[in-house]
């Protein structure tokens, strides 16, 4: 049953799709387009699997919507039509029924009507004969007769349907009626009289009388001439003569062979003249005596007006009766066609099989195939749907039993007739309900589609939604990797750099290095630093991209850091023979508010990225400012949008309040390869660059410019490629930084011009040479620039020979010396001179050298050299007394150095002549005097980066010592001599800054605190400057710099637990020694139970600490934590002493010791409430950095 | 006093072939470093008790790996702190194998793991032979009177 049930199902849905593909073609086209696309779009996608399941459903759906109406329009149909059906064959039944009746009845009239006339007909006859019983003549003989003839004729007048009445008399007379219908003529038939004899004799012995009346004596009566004469039909009048006629030739007369019992006698006869069958009855005319036979009354009723009674029914029915004898003689049909056949012997009578007329003939064989000659008596034969002739009929047979003859009627009639609107009514209907139920389930299916296209599309979305999240857990989890993989790089990458790095610390701590030695090596730790904040910054690149960067907001000295960083690429552009140019306006302030490293990082970027592209030429980074307090009035390359501005400074508006905003303007400019316009614009995406070929090239990620892009933006700025004359690269920004108020105002405007300085520029770089010639000519500055030796010496030559220039000032000088230091202010002649401009090749530069000695006296020197530049050169400058100089490159900066310092000497040598004249004293320490700018350059180019801010403060801290404090400045650098130690110096410097002006330690305190890498200097400083002392090694200073601190060491591994003891105890702290974080908590417990002795003490005294701290309480100033331990971890252990912290005032640092190296375990350790984060191995400078900073906010 | 000198050579030479070949890195000098005179013998104690856990970590780790059921949660932190005590004496090129061993570790790799504890224990004893050498070069070089070159 299941299986069928499937099977046709099958069937249905195989049928509804080819249905479905071909009927509906129009209208599900766009559906299946729709599910093509589908499936193309999903192809391989388990949303396909579900599509497939939705489709299987709507199909199931739509097959059992199918199956429900189609079920309904046949149960429809076939009630309504096996109703109408049956009762239609009912009434269909009855109207046979009715049909075949009345020509029977009309038959059973005919029969009565013929028995009544015969049975008159003898009545009446015998009562004649009996009148005239014994006829005694002829004439009574006749006259009988002639009473006989009116009374027959009474008798057939008052009938027409008889055809005929035959009176045949015992002595062989005969008078006959005959009525011919078909001529409409009435005829009187009678015998000759001549031939029978009056007294005839009328046989008393019936057997003798019987015997000697037989048909024989009429028929074979050839000797008696019969007579027929015509009759008027209605009033029996003779009309015609009478003429003879043979006998027996019209009519049938019953002779006494017909009544051989005396019994009324039926038969159907057949006549010459009448073509349908005659229905004759023959009675016997007995004597009074009733002992014989005197006369035989026959009476011929012709079946004609039955026929026509049928024709009438079935005329209107449209169908066939007929009506036959037991036997099957065919005795009248509703046809035409001819009931007799004519034979030699004369018409007889046909069976009905052989009935001309095909119906009837047909479904008399039908009826005779199936029950035989012998038609059941007293049974109805009803044939249903006989097939006659490729049509339909009823056939309905009725038996009549009459006695004697017993009749069948049969009757056919078309089934079309009955049922034939019937059955179109059905069809109608049929194919009106089918019709209907097509169209009800077309519009099932299209309902069912359209309801389940929304549960398909939900579900198609669903499956897509799970897609996606599918695709993002992917792409999570490749970013993980990604991640991971960031973690271990950097992890790698770090321990080397960290090795660098803390390797030329301890080389810049040997006391054994030359000066240049030191340069280098100061060099080399500053390029590492940037090395080690590049790795930062690439894992730093993660954070960016999430947007979790946040920037700073601190001071820092822009100027400062830009040189620092022009410095350190200039180191590089060197060897690329190319020129490295900061030009600073003057009006750039000195102190901004925002994140320095992030500003130095852009420009970092940009320039390293000028570099790799510049072979030769120059990158020049300028730098102009633009208040955004006033309104701008110089035309700006392109404006920046005010709007953004405004809302930036809506932003600010906090920090409006007491500090100004600027829009700070940086062009970077090189003359490199260029980037093609179209591509301006795509450079700033990340892994983009604008030639795929650089990469091969000259390397690079092409990360770079991102990072700018996202950090400018970040600070409220905008950075763009812009059209530059000549080849090269123009990138414009600008950049929105506050300034603090108090300090823009301090933008110090030198004052060059009251000295009347002459600059003569002796530079290889033109470009250089041009923007710092430009920068002093409008300082008020006169410069001479020259480019190459021999326009030097020509100038030179010029210049003195010719001008006697500067030699006025000397002489003016000395002349007017007693007069008025300030009014004999001689013009100053300062030749800046690049070291490569002498022949370095060969030996020139000697005489080159002494040719310039001969100038000495009359002008300043100042040196730039380079970083490469060999010792013995400087020996020989220093020796010469050429003591200013200056490592390349040449920057504003610099150049207001040189010349203040030109300024200053020529200040003291001014106050010396005139103290030499007061004490005829020749100062002789100018030496001494000289050395301090050579010292503060290096210190200056060598320092690490961060404190170069530093020592331009520095310088100014000096300028204002020396105008303050000058007698007891110099004394000590005649003690310290040349030997340059630059931590001496800056030490120096912080010791006089603190005397001198008591912020500036906070300030670089507030500046580098947040760097904890930069941390050993803050500690050198403030270390010096607690103490008060000077400090001659940093390294001495951080190695006892634990001193005192109690520590708990959480670690399992027994290595490791060594070498970090080891590292601490050397740094003079004490170590306690856990296994793991049971451990550790459980003497962190100790700890807080026996805390409150150390709080007394605390109380006690709070100078006092240190003391508490080296008396045995067992407390601990920090611990460090390692994260993966047995029994319990770092951060649960962690959790735990912070849970035990809760409520006291107490918080132990606790800095983690991870291995990874990521900053999400960075954020993991802080989250549970550790301070710090130290990634394995242990950087032993890192971890004592960290382990101050933390102890010294705790105390 | 040519004895020394080229004992220290050698010495010297050795030990850069060992940080060229990969076998140390810098956190080795760091170790060398804290040795002074209140810790004569640091480095040789803190490596031999490298030497002492490492063994016991590897006996370990073999167990932990010959079981049925296998506790990769178990192996991972063996291996972790082999990687940290390795890492700790700049003994790089076990960490990298740590490391290795770590990542089958995570993705539950028995086989993975088998080759790595064979890579660790091979790494383990090339490192420890090496240092032997090393430590034994330091003794001759003390012994003929001679100081041991910092690096």
């Amino acid at each position: 049953m299941g299986s069928l049930l499937k099977r046709i199902s099958s069937r249905v849905s195989v049928f509804a799709k080819s249905w479905g593909k071909s009927a509906f073609t129009e209208s599900r086209r766009t559906f299946h387009r729709d599910v093509e696309q589908e499936d193309i779009e999903y192809a391989g996608a388990r949303c396909l699997s579900s599509y497939y399941t939705v489709f299987v459903a709507r199909l199931a759906i739509m097959v059992m919507l199918a199956i429900l109406i189609g079920m309904l329009t046949l149960l429809t149909w076939h009630f309504t039509r096996v109703y109408t059906k049956k009762s239609l064959s009912t009434l269909a039944y009855g109207l046979r029924y009715e049909l075949l009746q009345r020509p029977i009845l009309r038959m059973w009239n005919i029969f009565n009507s013929t028995v009544e006339i015969t049975t008159a007909q003898v009545k009446l006859s015998e009562y004649v004969i009996r009148r005239y019983s014994k006829p005694v003549n002829q004439a009574q003989q006749v006259e009988l007769y002639e009473v006989m003839r009116d009374v027959t004729w009474a008798l057939f007048a008052s009938r027409r349907a008889l055809n005929s009445i035959t009176i045949n008399y015992r002595n062989g007379f005969v008078q006959a009626f005959h009525r011919d219908h078909r001529s409409n003529n009435t005829f009187y038939i009678y015998s000759d009289l001549a031939n029978y004899s009056i007294g005839g004799s009328y046989a008393i012995n019936s057997l003798s009388s019987h015997r000697g009346w037989n048909d024989q004596s009429v028929h074979n009566n050839m000797s008696a001439i019969w007579y027929r004469e015509p009759l008027d039909p209605i009033t029996g009048e003779k009309t015609g003569k009478s003429g003879p006629i043979p006998p027996d030739d019209l009519i049938n007369i019953a002779g006494i062979s017909q009544v051989p019992d005396g019994a009324a006698s039926w038969h159907v006869a057949v006549s010459k003249y009448s073509d349908s069958p005659l229905l004759s009855a023959a009675l016997p005319v007995w004597d009074s005596s009733r002992e014989s036979i005197v006369a035989v009354v026959g009476v011929t009723t012709a079946l004609y007006s039955v026929g026509q009674l049928m024709k009438e029914l079935v005329g209107f029915h449209s169908g066939h009766i007929y009506l036959t004898s037991q036997e099957g003689w065919l005795l009248s049909t509703s046809t035409n066609t001819p009931l007799l056949m004519n034979s030699t012997t004369g018409p007889k009578l046909m069976m009905a099989v052989d009935s001309e007329d095909h119906v009837i003939r047909a479904g008399a064989q039908l009826l005779k195939k199936a029950y035989g000659n012998k038609f059941p008596a007293n049974h109805e034969v009803h044939i249903e749907n006989a097939m006659i002739r490729n049509k339909l009929y009823y056939i309905d047979s009725f038996f009549l039993n009459l006695k004697r003859l017993p009749m069948v009627g049969v009757i056919i009639i078309p089934r079309k007739y009955i049922m034939g609107k019937v059955d179109e009514r059905a069809f109608k209907t049929l194919v009106a309900l089918i019709s209907a139920a097509v169209c009800i389930l077309v519009i099932g299916c299209v309902c069912i589609f359209i309801l389940t296209n929304g549960v398909s599309k939900e579900m198609k979305l669903r499956a897509e939604l799970i897609s996606h999240l599918d695709a993002r857990r992917k792409a999570e989890a490749s970013s993980n990797y990604k991640s991971q993989f960031l973690a271990n790089m950097s992890h790698e990458l770090r321990t080397p750099m960290a090795a660098v790095i803390g390797l030329l610390d301890i080389l810049i701590c040997d006391d054994f290095l030359t000066n240049e030695q030191y340069a280098t090596v100061t060099q080399i730790r500053r390029c590492s630093t940037a090395l080690l904040r590049l790795l930062n910054d690439i894992l730093d690149l993660s954070k960016v991209e999430s947007g979790k960067l946040v920037l700073e907001e601190a001071e820092f000295d822009l100027g400062g850091e830009l040189e620092g960083l022009i410095d350190m690429f200039s180191v590089q552009c060197i060897n690329h023979n190319v020129e490295t140019i900061l030009d600073l306006s003057d009006d750039m302030p000195k102190v901004l508010q925002g994140d320095s490293a992030r500003v130095v990082q852009i420009f970092a970027n940009l320039i390293s990225n000028s570099i790799k592209f510049t072979t030769s030429g120059y990158i020049i980074l300028r730098g102009w400012c633009e208040n955004m307090n006033t309104p701008c009035t110089t035309s700006k390359p392109w404006s920046a949008p005010k709007t953004k501005l405004k809302r930036q400074g809506s932003n600010h508006k906090r920090s409006n309040k007491k500090d100004s905003n600027m829009i700070l303007w940086f062009e970077v400019e090189d003359t490199g390869c260029g980037i093609d316009p179209s591509k301006w614009e795509s450079v700033f995406e990340s892994f983009e660059q604008a030639d795929p070929s650089t990469t091969r090239l000259h390397g690079g990620t092409g990360l770079g410019l991102c990072i700018v892009r996202t950090l400018v933006n970040k600070m409220g700025g905008e950075i763009k490629v812009v059209k530059k004359n000549g080849p090269g690269t123009l990138m414009q920004l600008y950049l929105l930084l506050s300034a603090p108020v108090d300090r823009t105002g301090e933008c110090c405007r030198l004052k060059f011009a009251e000295h009347d300085l002459t600059i003569l520029l002796a530079l290889n770089g033109g470009m250089c040479r041009l923007i710092m010639s430009r920068w002093l000519l409008k300082n008020g500055v006169q410069t001479f620039d020259v480019s190459e030796w021999n326009e030097l010496t020509q100038i030179l030559q010029e210049l003195f020979q010719a001008g006697n220039y500067v030699q006025d000032a000397p002489i003016g000088g000395s002349q007017s010396e007693s007069v008025s230091t300030n009014d004999t202010r001689a013009s100053i002649f300062i030749i800046v001179i690049d070291i490569g401009l002498l022949d370095l090749r060969t030996d020139i530069w000697r005489e080159q050298l002494s040719f310039l000695d001969s100038f000495c006296g009359r002008v300043k020197f100042a040196w730039i050299l380079n970083h490469d530049t060999s010792k013995t050169i400087k020996m020989e400058l220093r020796s010469k007394g050429h003591f200013l100089t200056v490592n390349r490159p040449l920057y504003n900066a610099k150049l207001i150095q040189i010349m203040e310092a030109v300024i200053q000497e020529s200040n003291l040598e001014l106050q010396k002549k005139m103290d030499s004249l007061r004490s005829s004293e020749v100062g002789g320490d100018m030496h001494e005097y000289l050395e301090i700018d050579p010292l503060h350059s290096d210190a200056e180019s060598s320092n690490s980066y961060m404190s170069e801010m530093d020592s331009s403060r520095n310088i100014r801290a000096l300028q204002t010592g020396q105008r303050q404090q000058e007698h007891l400045y110099y004394p000590y650098q005649s003690k310290h001599g040349a030997v340059g130690n630059c931590f001496v110096e800056l030490t120096e410097v912080y010791a006089k800054e603190n005397e001198s002006s008591v912020n500036d330690p906070a300030q670089i305190m507030s500046n580098l605190h947040k760097k904890v890498k930069l941390e050993e200097h803050n500690l050198a400083t403030s270390c010096s400057s607690e103490q008060g002392s000077l400090c001659s090694k940093m390294a001495t200073n951080g190695q006892k710099s634990l001193e005192g601190l109690r520590i708990l060491l959480a670690e399992d591994t027994p290595v490791l637990q060594r070498v970090a003891t080891i590292m601490l105890e050397k740094m003079g702290a004490t170590v306690v020694v856990v296994g793991d974080g049971l451990q550790a908590v459980d003497a962190l417990q100790v700890m807080l139970t026996a805390d409150e002795s150390v709080e007394e003490f605390h109380l006690e005294d709070d100078n006092a600490r240190i003391q508490s701290r080296t008396c045995d309480s067992p407390s601990f100033d920090l611990i460090l934590m390692d994260c993966q331990m047995p029994k319990m971890d770092g951060y649960e252990a962690t959790k735990v002493i912070r849970r035990s912290e809760l409520g006291t005032s107490l918080h132990v640092p606790i800095v983690a010791l991870t291995a990874h190296a990521m900053s999400s375990d960075e954020a993991k350790c802080l989250d549970v409430g550790m301070d710090a984060y130290l990634t394995k191995p242990i950087d032993c400078k890192l971890m004592v950095s960290t382990i101050l900073l933390l102890t010294k906010r705790t105390t | 006093m040519d004895g020394i000198v080229e004992l220290q050579r050698q010495l010297v030479e050795y030990t850069t072939s060992l940080y060229d070949e990969g076998f140390l890195d810098d956190q080795f000098i760091q170790l060398q470093q804290l040795q002074d005179e209140s810790n004569p013998d640091f480095v040789v104690e803190v490596v031999s008790l490298f030497f002492e856990d490492s063994q016991r970590l590897l006996n370990e780790l073999a167990n932990s790996l010959e079981q049925q059921s296998l506790d990769f949660r178990r192996v991972d932190a063996h291996v972790h702190q082999l990687k940290g005590s390795s890492s700790s004496i700049g003994a790089q090129r076990v960490q990298g194998a740590c490391i290795m061993f770590r990542n089958y570790c995570e993705v539950q790799n028995v086989e993975g793991c088998l080759k790595c504890l064979q890579h660790v224990k091979n790494e383990y004893s090339l490192v420890k032979s090496k240092l032997e050498t090393l430590f034994k070069l330091e003794q001759q070089v003390l012994a003929a009177g001679g100081t041991i070159p910092m690096p």
